[in-house]
């Protein structure tokens, strides 16, 4: 039986652990409740802004001290953010981890967040923005879950470049750092480490960060169905999203096995239909995305413009054909593919520290690998098709960056 | 941490590291042919190979091929570079023999005529892609404009006219050249059963004519022009840098990689603290490309096309700073716990640990322990740094630009 760790501070922050065996490396994540749908209306950006400000000078250390810091430890740092979180965290060889936790503690807690280096980390943030104009694969899927989440759900992180112009070094950090709110912090740490020593280095360096009532989002409608931004590049990328249900559902696993028979690997029927048979593209492919208070299934894929509109309408087609039936030999596949990748993302200490992080953010609890197994396995083909058919894929979100528009046939 | 060769008559190496404590296990063919070892006629050839190969063979056809792979759960896949088309899975330790065993099927393709015309297509949209991405437009050319004629500087995608001119028969003329079992090693690594992987390889490769195979290998040490491309498309400024590096059988390599870390990691390096720090550039990066019998070092940076003289100023400043005065000991030291770092991490992947053997393979002949690269990683002095940067000339660069065009 696979075993978890945790701990919770008087403050409510909570220290989640999974050992991994056979390795000599360690790594944590601070999920720090302020996502983009935290920030006041008009201030999108000021999380990129501050995510790179905090590191750029905290505690006794100025902000090449600070790195300089990090690197001697020989860090492999990471930060992310969304809807929700920033999260930021690293991952090392496991004799570094307590000497790393001290200088995280140091940016969450006592960021310098000096003036003069808020004027580099802003201009960066619009760098940013203006670099994912160059890189329409990436930006039709931003512009795409922006409209099919309700507002504020779906905002961008990368923020926008006339409301970053407007941000000041005060507000900013306010906004952010406000929600550096320890009842909802969510650490998860993996790979070689002692839980005990862990949680005394944690009660140590945050156990009188005081806690904060947070107010609950609220949420308003979606944006528009179809949107097409002109770009006089050499495909038109195409984004498709659909509305399904959430990791808490007790439907998800139907959900995530039709996802993988539509686009888990190879044989899967996107792949197949659109690739494979009609050569219209060269990347195709179906995910499921889920925040804690919606979901969808999210589409791309990138094709010359003579072959956008036969694109989009096999996609779609293969959506609704779902429901028709699926083969056992299929929903082996799409079995098998589920559950290798859930084991095989156990390997990484990187990997697992986000992962329970986010299951305990998403559902309270951390699923075990037997769990995940158990319900994969025992989900049937039957189960699938009948969900769908009471559930079937109508509302459609879609967005196109290219030379050509095209129409969504629904 | 076990480390076995098995080789066949006709040339073929199995070479494995086993790993009895890994979750997983990774197979992979390491063909030794890419761009560099095509003529212009047939550009884009390996890597059209490298798609045709998932078409089958009598026992399978695509579609039976991907299903194959997706019964067992695999993750995997194929790329091409310059000089080398791997294909590869990760799979859990009890389908490793299957895996192998379909790879060891799938490198005998029936590279049908039908599936080749089809395939043209979705090459033609994935050359489309990549000109949607300019941080792979600007290293493309740079390498081409670089390397200037010399063979290193052929593209692995082809361009579209080449892929059109391509016939059926050039290809599978270059397959029998090319995919001889001397010029490639089946490579495994995690939790394996070697007897087993071995067992197939007698069974399903002995068979394989060995082909007398030759590369063409000359150092370049690059063109040094310059050259930009206006298009009206973008919003920033794409600057690609090569200047001459060590190849990959050159024992300073490992002073390579701490060199173009000191100047160019993403983080913490020259570059990051006189350039992206500052916000002149929001990315300004080096990396080391060591290959057969030369090699290269890169410096992509992307920034606004009204800071990009600025930023190249500094560049300069650095690069020649670097050329005359060398690195300091801190320096050393930093890159060297950055390094290792990293490898701690990718080695815990039998993934990871399989790359960087069949790559070992192909360009040494030999087996590299993880510990031996730790220790040549240590052993790198700031003298054995400054000799390098001077040795390479890191100041003289091929710089090739994608931004903007005059509004």
């Amino acid at each position: 039986m696979q075993k978890f760790d945790k701990h919770v501070l008087k403050n409510g922050m909570v220290i989640l652990g999974e050992p991994i065996e056979g390795v000599k490396s360690a790594a944590f994540d601070f999920m720090l409740p302020a996502g983009t749908s935290r920030l006041p209306q008009g201030a999108s950006g000021a999380g990129q802004v501050v995510s790179d400000w905090i590191f750029r000078g905290a505690g006794d250390y100025d902000s090449k001290a600070l790195n300089d810091a990090m690197d001697s430890l020989g860090l492999q740092r990471g930060c992310s953010l969304d809807n929700a979180h920033i999260t930021i965290g690293a991952a090392m060889e496991h004799a570094k981890l307590d000497a790393a936790m001290g200088l995280y503690a140091d940016v969450i807690r006592r960021p310098r967040l000096d003036e003069k280096q808020f004027e580099p980390a802003r201009q960066l943030a619009i760098d940013g923005v203006k670099a994912m104009e160059d890189d329409p694969r990436q930006r039709v899927m931003v512009e795409l879950r922006e409209r099919f989440y309700p507002e504020p759900l779906g905002r961008n992180p990368i923020g926008r470049i006339d409301e970053l112009e407007k941000l000041q070094p005060g507000n900013t950090a306010l906004f952010v750092t406000q929600n550096f709110n320890p009842a909802n912090i969510i650490v998860g740490v993996a790979g070689k480490y002692d839980f005990d020593k862990v949680c005394a280095k944690m009660e140590q360096l945050f156990a009188d960060m005081e806690p904060a009532e947070q107010p609950d989002v609220q949420i308003e409608k979606p944006g528009p169905k179809y949107t097409h931004i002109p770009h006089d590049g050499a495909q038109v990328h195409i984004g498709l999203m659909t509305p399904t249900v959430r990791p808490d559902d007790e439907n998800y696993y139907k959900v995530r096995l039709a996802v993988s028979v539509l686009s888990g690997g190879m044989s899967s029927r996107l792949f197949t239909e659109v690739r494979e048979k009609r050569g219209l593209c060269y990347a195709v492919g179906a995910s499921y995305h889920a925040l804690k208070e919606a979901a969808g299934i999210a589409c791309y894929a990138g094709t010359l413009p003579d072959s956008a509109q036969e694109t989009a309408d096999v996609i779609l087609t293969e959506f609704d054909r779902l429901k028709e039936g699926i083969s056992e030999a299929e929903m082996q596949r799409a079995r098998a593919g589920l559950k290798s990748a859930m084991i095989m993302q156990g390997e990484s200490s990187g990997s697992r520290a986000m992962a329970i992080g986010g299951d305990y953010y998403m559902l309270g609890r951390i699923r075990s690998i037997d769990e995940i197994r158990e319900k994969v396995d025992s989900t049937t083909a039957d189960d699938v098709v009948e969900f769908l058919r009471n559930n079937s894929f109508e509302d459609f979100t879609a967005l196109t960056i290219g030379p050509k528009e095209i129409e969504i046939k629904r | 941490m076990e480390f076995k060769t098995h080789t066949l008559d006709n040339g073929l190496t199995v070479v494995g590291e086993i790993n009895k404590a890994a979750k997983s296990a990774a197979v992979g063919f390491f063909v030794k042919t890419g761009a560099r070892d095509e003529t212009l006629d047939i550009n884009g050839v390996s890597h059209f190979l490298e798609h045709m190969l998932f078409k089958g063979n009598d026992r399978y056809d695509a579609f039976e091929v991907s299903q194959a792979f997706d019964d067992m759960g695999a993750k995997f896949n194929a790329f091409t570079s310059e000089e080398n088309t791997v294909y590869y899975a990760a799979v859990l330790p009890e389908y490793l023999e299957q895996a192998a065993r379909l790879w060891m099927s799938l490198m005998r393709p029936s590279l049908r005529t039908d599936d080749f015309n089809i395939e043209k297509n979705v090459i033609k949209e994935e050359i489309a892609m990549y000109q949607d991405l300019p941080m792979f437009d600007v290293l493309d050319s740079c390498r081409n404009l670089h390397f200037d004629g010399h063979p290193c500087g052929n593209s692995v995608l082809g361009t579209v006219e080449s892929i059109d001119g391509l016939t059926d028969q050039q290809m599978r003329q270059y397959f029998d050249r090319r995919y001889a079992p001397n010029n490639m090693a089946l490579v495994v690594a995690g939790n394996v059963q070697w007897q087993k992987i071995c067992a197939a390889a007698d069974e399903l490769c002995e068979k394989w004519q060995h082909m007398e195979t030759e590369r063409q290998i000359t150092d370049a040490s690059g063109s040094g022009k310059t050259k930009r491309k206006a298009k009206p498309n973008l919003v920033r400024e794409h600057i690609c840098l090569m200047s001459k590096a060590v190849s990959a059988q050159d024992p300073q390599k490992y002073a390579a990689v701490i060199l173009a870390n000191i100047i160019g990691d993403s983080r913490g390096s020259r570059y990051y603290w006189e350039i992206v720090d500052k916000a002149l550039a929001e990315t300004a990066v080096m990396e080391p490309d060591t290959m057969d019998g030369t090699g290269e070092f890169f410096t992509y940076i992307r920034c606004g096309e009204d800071k990009a003289e600025q930023v190249m100023t500094i560049v300069n400043k650095i690069l020649k700073d670097i050329e005359q005065n060398g690195v300091t000991d801190a320096e050393i030291e930093k890159a060297r716990n950055k390094i290792l770092g990293a490898m701690v991490l990718k080695n815990e992947l039998p993934m990871g640990r399989l790359l960087d053997l069949g790559l070992n393979w192909n360009y040494l002949g030999k087996y590299i322990p993880i510990d031996d690269d730790i220790q040549a990683i240590r052993q790198v002095t700031a003298g054995q740094v400054h000799e390098l940067a001077r040795q390479c000339n890191i100041s003289r660069y091929t710089r090739y630009s994608v931004g903007p065009a005059e509004k």
